[in-house]
């Protein structure tokens, strides 16, 4: 009689288990893969459209700024990471700095289509803001970056932009004795280093936040603070429009990437999810607060006015397989449409001045 | 004897795949519904949308690749997870959205 040994009932085993698996209609998928099942369709119960009150509960303003563990807020690497922020002494040409193409004056960019860089090179893709950044899940228009540490290193030492190999960068500031006391401060007991100089730059770059607009305090129950055309807007933000499907809570974004269907060849995220369809054309969600002072729109800087922009919604932009699923006509009137612009304008505040600091000498 | 053992291995193959129903993972309000999870290999995990957008999950885990492409809100997808190993999730949409699925023998 045949008995198998231990190891020949494992195998036994395992065949017969694989044979079961492929009998009971598992889809065939290479090895080195998991296998996906067919796709149900389901009625899922969609919630009923949420109260006026339930939505704007949504973007009530949050209480405080969050710092990571591993880079707290102190008030000394403020006062560094600002001079740092708008000492252009961190280019090789010493003309530029990141308050070059993130300027207080432009809503914390530059007002430009694209951004301009070492030799007025003309760059790739607008220059986005940093407003809310404390508030980011995810940095640069197409992802590549995890935190505002890693990407303030960035620019610095890109070829275009302020090509400034960090080694040297670390040697000239070595240079400017009044920053030795400034490091100190903020670093005790760590010597000047990449490391320190993004945290110091990083910990500025949280404290600049959108202030309050008067769409705030239209959340907060002032109904006085922004005109009907732009409540009628906010409604269609949140329904008919579709936008807060990206454009969601306090600071309007939910940090997704998307292709929206404008005509421009940049694959942006797909360049790092090679064979992600909706990851071609794909960019980042930016934030909407203080919009008015951030024309012109979109990562290339395309679209000048808000209406353009709500217009480019409207089309529904280029159809093409990476565009995401949300976008198409969308059939709005033009009071619709002027309502929408009403609506956004109220996101701008009084935005006070930002004093340049006094740079080290 | 050999015949009866493998017509045991193949009933307690069905049986226990028809009664185990999969853990679901639903993603509601832009977030999974678990962190994460253990399965078995050769477990099943469904991905369900329950949220009012689309989503795209997606892993590329040695082992266990896979990629649902865009998945409309309503709709349900049966991932079935072949080697042990920690496999990391994603919605390649929505960066905030992660899960870690740990595959045991």
């Amino acid at each position: 009689m045949f008995r198998p040994s231990p190891g020949q009932s494992a195998l036994l085993g395992t065949t017969v288990a694989t044979a079961a698996l492929a009998l009971f209609g598992f889809a065939g998928a290479s090895l080195g893969s998991a296998i996906v099942g067919e796709t149900r369709y389901l009625g899922v119960d969609q919630k009923a459209a949420a109260s006026l009150d339930a939505m704007k509960a949504q973007y009530r303003r949050p209480m405080s700024i969050p710092f990571p563990k591993d880079n707290p807020y102190t008030p000394e690497k403020l006062t560094l990471g600002k001079k740092l922020y708008f000492d252009t002494r961190i280019s090789v040409s010493s003309a530029q700095s990141c308050a070059s193409c993130h300027s207080p004056a432009f809503g914390w960019a530059d007002g430009l289509p694209v951004g301009v860089g070492n030799g007025m090179a003309q760059l790739g893709r607008h220059s986005p803001t940093i407003i809310n950044a404390a508030w980011g899940a995810i940095f640069m228009w197409d992802g590549r970056l995890a935190n505002l540490e890693e990407q303030a290193l960035g620019p610095i030492q890109s070829p275009g932009e302020m090509n400034m190999p960090i080694d040297q960068l670390m040697e000239r500031l070595n240079t400017i004795p009044e920053y030795k006391p400034l490091f100190a401060a903020a670093f005790p007991g760590e010597p000047m280093s990449p490391k320190t100089l993004a945290k110091a730059i990083a910990t500025y770059e949280r404290t600049v936040v959108s202030q309050r607009a008067p769409f705030d305090n239209w959340i907060d129950g002032n109904e006085k603070a922004i005109s009907e055309e732009a409540k009628r807007g906010f409604a269609l933000f949140n329904t008919k429009a579709q936008c807060s499907s990206c454009h969601e809570g306090w600071n309007l974004t939910n940090d997704g990437f998307q292709d929206i269907g404008l005509p421009s060849e940049d694959v942006g995220r797909g360049k790092y999810a090679p064979g992600v369809v909706k990851m071609e054309h794909a960019f980042k969600t930016p934030g909407l607060r203080e919009i008015t002072h951030r024309a012109p729109y979109m990562h290339d800087g395309s679209l000048k006015t808000l209406e353009q922009v709500v217009e480019h919604y409207d089309q529904g932009g280029v159809n093409r397989p990476s565009r995401s699923d949300l976008m198409k006509p969308l059939g709005l009137t033009s009071q619709e449409k002027s309502d929408l612009v009403a609506f956004l304008k109220t996101l701008t505040s009084d935005l006070s001045p930002t004093a340049v600091p006094v740079m080290p000498r | 004897m050999r015949l009866p053992s493998l017509t045991i291995v193949v009933f307690m193959g069905l049986s226990v795949g028809a009664l185990a129903a999969n853990l679901t993972i639903s993603q509601q309000g832009r977030a999974f519904s678990s962190e994460s999870v253990t399965v078995k290999k050769g477990g099943t995990l469904t991905f369900l949308n329950d949220d009012s957008v689309p989503h795209n999950i997606m892993s590329t885990s040695a082992g266990n690749e896979f990629n649902l492409g865009s998945q409309p809100p309503g709709s349900s997808t049966d991932v079935t997870f072949k080697e042990p190993g920690e496999v990391m999730v994603i919605c390649a949409i929505h960066p905030r959205m992660k899960m870690m699925v740990k595959v045991t023998e």
